[in-house]
């Protein structure tokens, strides 16, 4: 039995992030459209965003920015990671940039094929 | 000196500058791009010539003014020099060869280029996992629009395969490294390894997640149709920077991460590059697309690399060596290659005939394929061969066995491919221009390849024992190619000559080797001669033809087994080029090197045996192996592969047969004396006459008596003059090899004779027959007939040739048979005895039939005004006459020191041939060669002096004087007798000759073709199924290692 | 079926490899030894109060070179791709509809407003280069959408953001020269903690990073716009 009150807040975005991880990958091995395919990535990105946002938290800690809140002596105590925030950031652009260009490849190869089905794209095999 | 930093800044700089151009500034933009790439090249280059000058560690770079693993820190040693060298020549140089695709496509394609070399720079020297997972999606997204260039059809699809497979494993990759962080608090690496951390069930799913993901940038079989997709689709020109660049820093990444995984990650990067070594390889076999072929070929190259990285541990201080010249083979060689089919243009593999029409080039695609398998003097072959022996060392035997087996499929289809460019049918479209931004690259590749052959050489252990002087010869002539043949032949002479003289004192109290390398040096020098009939230039001749016998040669001198395996494999370079040099020879040049391949692989595996557990490698060491019967068994097979034992002797025929005139008593004569001396020197470490017991020896018997009998019978039903002596060739070989099997003094005795014997007879036969060949342009015999009178020198050659052959009294074929008589009768081997006592009748039939047939009999009208063969024909057949003559009177100036030789040694002691003077006796008779001679002479004078005298009346018959009763046949060819001359024989026992090993060959072929064209149906085009696989690979290997 | 019964099995082996990770995950309490130095070291040695960009902007600063490279690459791209039709511009079919005009005309100067702020304030609060352009580059494409006819023109697009790649290449090597290494951003003096001119080179490398990536987003959806317009012809 799970026991709710001993959820954490990282605990859960944590299991949700794996579950959506699975649940993007099922998108991406199942459907047939390539936007669909692509917005299956997507989910997949998000998902480990949420993973790493979960790892960098510290159980009641604050946003790592120190100000009128946060001691600048003591900030050590006071701050979640920032460090998987940094990534997290990284990831993001990152994942932008692929799927822009998923979707432009998909654009053009629509503007070729006039179809979006992964399946008609078997020119090349073997 | 310049720190690598800069070179990324400089990069990227530029990157984002050179995106600013417009296209009226083009060639302006380009310039920059190439400073901008020249600049990384020669800090690169710096660093690596400090590192090689002095003995200094790597050195760390840091960033942001704080220190690991706070901030993100790079790292240069020597391998990080090297391998930016590599990244940032191929850009440099892909820049040139991409000139005009690049102009096509705009200056932002050149800012990608400049890109994709940075990120790679920065994937080699990084030492954050991080940031090594920014730089491998810069590359990779760099790549995705380097594709564009030079658009083909489906591009765009296979580019979108490759985002979405590269996006799959980024994200495996992102939530291995989030998980790392997690569990090691840390993303550098060197921090991570230094923590020591104890491995939980969490830490070791992220560091799976971690390599697993590395492993798929490598495009691991079978999860990569991908990447194979890509290669098909990209221009080459991009294929080589994926093949070459990407590959080359994900390669390292690997290697780099490799301390942070626990021990079983080595045992993992083995077995999934030996596995995609060998995978990728047996189903490259049935690829006809160049491209994709090459495809098929760098990820089985890259797979052998990762297993050598997961050696690492094993391989010790030899790591380095091995890694180098391993990669830079494939470096180099798969670079080169996809250039190359960037300038053939057309992909099927066939229209690779078209390199033809630039000589230059094909040199160059032989270096290339050649580097790949692993022949010398290429750095791969000493890559291969340290890498094997420090494998069987540690009792490695099935990695072994699937490197050479990968290897030997590899050999399939690039063999073929290069008999395709050698002799397939020529293309009748115009050529390509070769301009200089193509001409360049490969050029300089193929000379890099060469120099990288030289340090590989030096680095090896052992490797400096290896005489070099006689490749450095070689190398010599193929740069004076341009000169005419004459000069070029008096140049190999001399060198043979030379070399003779200098290797005489060496050699001259081991009679055995002096036999040995009379054949191969003088047989060379007699068969160059006849050469000096080819007018022109003769292009690409003459540095195989010595490159083949500076390999015999090399067997002859070899002390230790890698220099014994190095002049094996150049023989059969050598020999596989001289042979695809004849007319129909594609086929039959193809079989002879697979067969080569697969003996040469054998011969290995045996030698690598024999080295496990013991120190040196010293050919003395073959005598104390460990696994005495399978070093002897592989060893054995591998030279009988040489020596065309039945089973392994469907290439001889053709190979012989067709091969240019002066070039079949070099294959046939000389060369396969080769095999008989890998034969002589396993059985000698086979040791002496307790070997006897040794049911291998028995086996060998068998089959040289088997092979004398079918060699022979197969012979006689040949209508082709050459075909005939090629399978004669085989028959004589079997003699040898019988002889040898009877481990005693005197049946090898019998085999030396047999061999010094077999070639001065088919030498000279092969010259004579030749000879007849060039004047009247067929082998087939029933279309010749009574050249006697146009050719009288060559049916004196021919006469005495077969009289030796057929073991006749006077000449030394007598010899032979009566030395084997005694030792089957000392042996009491009688049934096989039979055997071999039936084939040699045989030969009559054959001998006849071939003198009969070309010299003899009705002349046919289009040959009445046929001259003599040309007089450097005739030269080296009365020089081997006179050698046949010398032989027969005196054998005991070779078989005596021969004779000693055995018995003094620890080999064979007992029944020696007793010497009085030039008689030979045994405790069952007396000979002598003199003396017969004399009595022979004398009753054949007699004889012909009766003769003579007794028909000065009778009339003389001119040789045209002839009527046929009734009509003129309308085909006469076929009504000669000499056609189909010994039917009712073959009535009789004609199944013998039925091709039957043949058969099964090729059904061996087939089915392996056919394997392979059903297996590669995986790669179904479907991205989605790729990523399905790619999936399933990441769960399954999951599985089996958790 | 068979090929969907075989991936709900792969899926199951993928979600058992992410539940080791996530069975094995407990969360943390305290900070570990590297983050712990950002969050002590950090305010001194870079002078960002915003210890996220602290680590972006400096200790990581290669990465962030690498991200704003792949936006680079990534708007090099999408222009290879579609760059026969950039050329066709068609009229634009639609029209803008009131609604549609009237907020464009509110909502563009203060989304650039907006932008601007975030990527300037990048040090101090939540936000930062990467944050700030995305909002920029939201405002040229409202702008473009909006007004058909004022279509921000590639030409400066592509001056704006190699001119600040270039900056920010060349600031992470005055940290070579300079200050304690590439990228470091002490090549300037670090000011007053807290303050708008504070942090070295951080809020100019953020500025830069906020204009490259505007113009880069931006350029990559007007690219893509235009080829929707004239992509039929092909």
């Amino acid at each position: 039995m799970i026991n709710f009150n001993s959820l954490n807040i990282e605990t859960v975005s944590m299991g949700i992030g794996v579950i959506l991880f699975v649940l993007g990958v099922w998108g991406i091995v199942s459907q047939k459209n390539i936007i669909k395919i692509i917005i299956s990535f997507t989910i997949v990105d998000t998902s480990i965003h949420l993973i790493l946002v979960s790892i960098g938290y510290i159980r009641g800690k604050s946003a790592p920015i120190i100000d009128a809140a946060i001691n600048k002596e003591n900030a050590a105590n006071e701050v979640v990671d920032p460090l998987p925030q940094a990534l997290v950031l990284t990831a993001i652009v990152i994942g932008l940039g692929i799927t822009a260009l998923m979707l432009s490849y998909a654009l053009r190869m629509y503007k070729e094929n006039k179809s979006l089905d992964i399946n008609k794209f078997k020119a090349l095999k073997w | 000196m310049v720190s690598p930093i800069s070179s990324i800044a400089v990069l990227l700089g530029s990157a984002f500058l050179v995106g600013l151009f417009k296209k009226t500034s083009y060639s302006f933009a380009q310039m920059l791009s190439l400073l901008a790439i020249a600049f990384p090249l020669f800090v690169s280059a710096q660093w690596l010539i400090h590192f090689i000058g002095t003995s200094d560690g790597a050195v760390m770079l840091y960033t942001a003014g704080a220190k690991p693993p706070f901030s993100v820190s790079l790292q240069i040693g020597m391998a990080e020099a090297f391998l930016t060298l590599a990244v940032n020549l191929l850009g440099l140089l892909s820049i040139i060869y991409l000139m005009k695709p690049f102009k096509e496509l705009g200056v932002k394609a050149l800012a990608l280029l400049l890109i994709l070399v940075m990120g790679l720079n920065v994937i080699i020297l990084s030492r954050d996992i991080f940031n090594i997972f920014v730089f491998l999606e810069i590359a990779s997204i760099a790549l995705v629009g380097l594709i564009l260039l030079g658009k083909r059809k489906h591009t765009y699809s296979a580019g979108f395969k490759y985002l979405i497979a590269v996006a799959i494993i980024s994200s495996f990759l992102l939530v291995g490294i989030a998980f790392v962080y997690y569990f090691g608090s840390t993303l550098n690496i060197d921090d991570f390894v230094a923590q020591n951390l104890i491995v939980t069930k969490g830490l070791s799913t992220a560091l799976f997640l971690l390599f697993i993901a590395v492993l798929l940038e490598l495009k691991p079989f079978p999860a990569n149709g991908w990447a194979l997709d890509l290669y098909e689709a990209a221009h080459p020109g991009v294929g080589a920077l994926i093949s070459g660049g990407t590959a080359t820093a994900s390669l390292y990444v690997l290697y780099k991460i490799l301390p942070m995984g626990a021990d079983y990650w080595s045992d993992v990067l083995i077995w999934v590059g030996l596995i995609s070594f060998l995978g990728s390889n047996i189903l490259g076999i049935s690829q006809k697309n160049a491209n994709r072929l090459l495809g098929y070929s760098s990820i089985g190259q890259i797979g052998l690399l990762v297993a050598v990285i997961g050696f690492s541990d094993q391989l010790g201080s030899h790591f380095e060596a091995i890694f180098f010249s391993l990669f830079i083979s494939h470096f180099l060689a798969k670079v080169g290659l996809f250039w190359l089919s960037g300038w053939v243009g057309k992909t099927e593999l066939t229209a690779w005939s078209i390199l033809r029409t630039k000589p230059w080039l094909l040199l160059v695609f032989g270096i290339f394929l050649f580097t790949l398998i692993g022949f010398p003097p290429f750095p791969s072959f000493f890559g291969k061969w340290q890498l094997i022996v420090d494998l069987a060392s540690e009792h490695g035997f099935n990695w072994i066995v699937i490197i050479l087996a990968g290897s030997l499929f590899e050999g399939i289809y690039l063999f073929r491919w290069l008999g395709y460019a050698i002799k397939g049918e020529k293309s009748t479209e115009n050529k390509p221009l070769l301009d200089w931004q193509t001409a360049l690259p490969i050029g300089l590749f193929a000379l890099l390849i060469i120099g990288a052959g030289y340090v590989s050489n030096q680095w090896m252990p052992n490797g400096q024992s290896i005489n070099l002087i006689p490749v450095f010869f070689i190398l010599a002539l193929f740069v004076l190619d341009f000169l005419p043949a004459w000069i070029k032949n008096t140049i190999s002479i001399a060198g043979l000559v030379v070399y003779g003289y200098l290797l005489y004192p060496e050699l001259s109290d081991d009679t055995l080797r002096l036999v040995f390398a009379v054949i191969f040096l003088g047989g060379g020098i007699l068969t160059l001669i006849a050469g000096y009939s080819v007018k022109g230039k003769r292009a690409g001749f003459f540095p195989f033809a010595l490159m083949m016998f500076a390999g015999l040669i090399g067997l002859v001198e070899a002390d230790n087994l890698l220099q014994f395996f190095f002049a094996w494999e150049l023989m059969t370079l050598g020999s596989y080029v001289l042979i695809i040099r004849g007319k129909r020879s594609m086929l039959h040049a193809y079989n002879y090197m697979l067969f080569s391949l697969g003996g040469a692989y054998l011969i290995f595996m045996g030698m690598a045996m024999a080295t496990a557990g013991q120190s040196g490698i010293s050919l003395e060491i073959l005598r104390t192996t460990a696994f005495p019967g399978w070093t002897y068994a592989l060893m054995a097979i591998g030279f009988l592969t040489k020596t065309a034992a039945l089973g392994f002797h469907i290439w001889l025929p053709g190979a012989h047969a067709e091969a240019e005139s002066d070039v079949s008593p070099m294959v046939s004569g000389i060369l396969l004396k080769g095999g008989v001396f890998g034969l002589i020197v396993l059985f000698l470490a086979m040791g002496g006459e307790q070997a006897q017991a040794n049911p291998l020896v028995y086996v060998l018997g068998w089959l040289g008596a088997i092979t004398a009998l079918i060699g022979n019978l197969i012979a006689v039903f040949q209508e082709d003059a050459k075909k005939l002596l090629a399978y004669s060739s085989i028959g004589n070989l079997g003699y040898v090899l019988f002889a040898l099997a009877f481990m005693s003094n005197i049946g090898w005795m019998t085999a030396i004779t047999y061999s010094l014997n077999h070639f001065l007879f088919k030498t000279l036969l092969f010259l004579a027959i030749g000879g007849v060949v060039l004047r009247v342009k067929t082998h087939n015999m029933h279309e010749m007939g009574g050249l006697i009178k146009q050719m009288p020198l060559s049916f004196i050659a021919v006469l005495i040739g077969i009289i030796t052959l057929a073991g006749i009294p006077p000449l030394s074929g007598y010899a032979g048979k009566w030395l084997f008589y005694n030792a089957v009768i000392a042996q009491g081997w009688y049934f096989q005895g039979a055997i071999v006592f039936f084939a040699g009748t045989i030969a009559f039939l054959y001998c006849f039939k071939l003198i009969y047939a070309v010299f003899l009999g009705q002349p046919k009208d289009k040959f009445r005004q046929v001259k003599e063969a040309p007089v450097w024909y005739i030269i080296p057949q009365i020089i081997l006459i006179i050698g046949i003559m010398v032989f027969s009177a005196r054998p005991d100036l070779i078989l005596k020191p021969v004779g000693e030789l055995l018995s003094g040694s620890a080999y064979f002691p007992t029944d020696p041939l007793n010497w009085e003077s030039v008689t030979a006796s045994t405790n069952l008779g007396y000979w002598s060669g003199y003396k017969i001679m004399l009595v022979i002479g004398v009753m054949f004078m007699v004889l012909l002096g009766w003769l003579l005298l007794m028909s000065r009346k009778a009339q003389k018959i001119k040789q045209f004087d002839i009527v046929y009763a009734g009509e003129t046949p309308f085909t006469p060819g076929t009504t000669h007798f000499s056609h189909n001359m010994f039917a009712p024989l073959y009535r009789a026992i004609g199944f013998l000759t039925l091709p039957m090993i043949t058969q099964s060959w090729n059904r061996v072929n087939s089915t392996v073709h056919d394997f392979a064209d059903s297996a590669r149906k995986i790669y179904s085009g479907n991205g989605q199924s790729y990523l399905v696989q790619i999936l399933a690979y990441v769960v399954i290997v999951y599985l089996i290692l958790f | 079926m068979i090929r969907n019964s075989f991936l709900i099995l792969l899926l199951a082996g993928l979600g058992w490899i992410l539940f080791q990770e996530f069975d094995s995950f407990k969360g943390s309490d305290q900070l570990n030894p590297v983050a712990e130095y950002y969050a002590t070291q950090g305010p001194q040695e870079v002078g960002a109060a915003n210890l996220v960009t602290s680590v972006v902007v400096t200790y990581r600063g290669l990465d962030t070179l690498g991200e704003v490279t792949i936006l680079f690459l990534t708007a090099a791209i999408v222009g290879l791709l579609f760059k026969r039709e950039s050329n066709s511009e068609t009229e634009d079919i639609y029209g803008t509809s009131e609604i549609l005009l009237t907020a464009g005309k509110i909502l563009v100067p203060m989304l650039i407003l907006v932008g601007v702020y975030i990527f300037i304030n990048g040090h101090l609060t939540p936000g930062g280069g990467f944050q700030g352009g995305a909002v920029l580059a939201s405002a040229f494409v409202l702008a473009a959408l909006t007004f058909s006819g004022t279509t921000v023109k590639h030409r400066v697009l592509e001056i704006v953001e190699s001119f600040s790649g270039i900056s920010f290449v060349l600031l992470g090597i005055l940290g070579v020269v300079l200050a304690g290494g590439f990228l470091d951003n002490k090549i300037f003096s670090l000011g007053t903690f807290g303050h708008l001119f504070s942090a070295g080179a951080i809020p100019i490398i953020y500025s830069l990073v906020g204009l490259k990536v505007g113009s880069e987003l931006s350029n990559i959806v007007l690219v893509m716009k235009s080829s929707e317009k004239g992509g039929d012809h092909d």
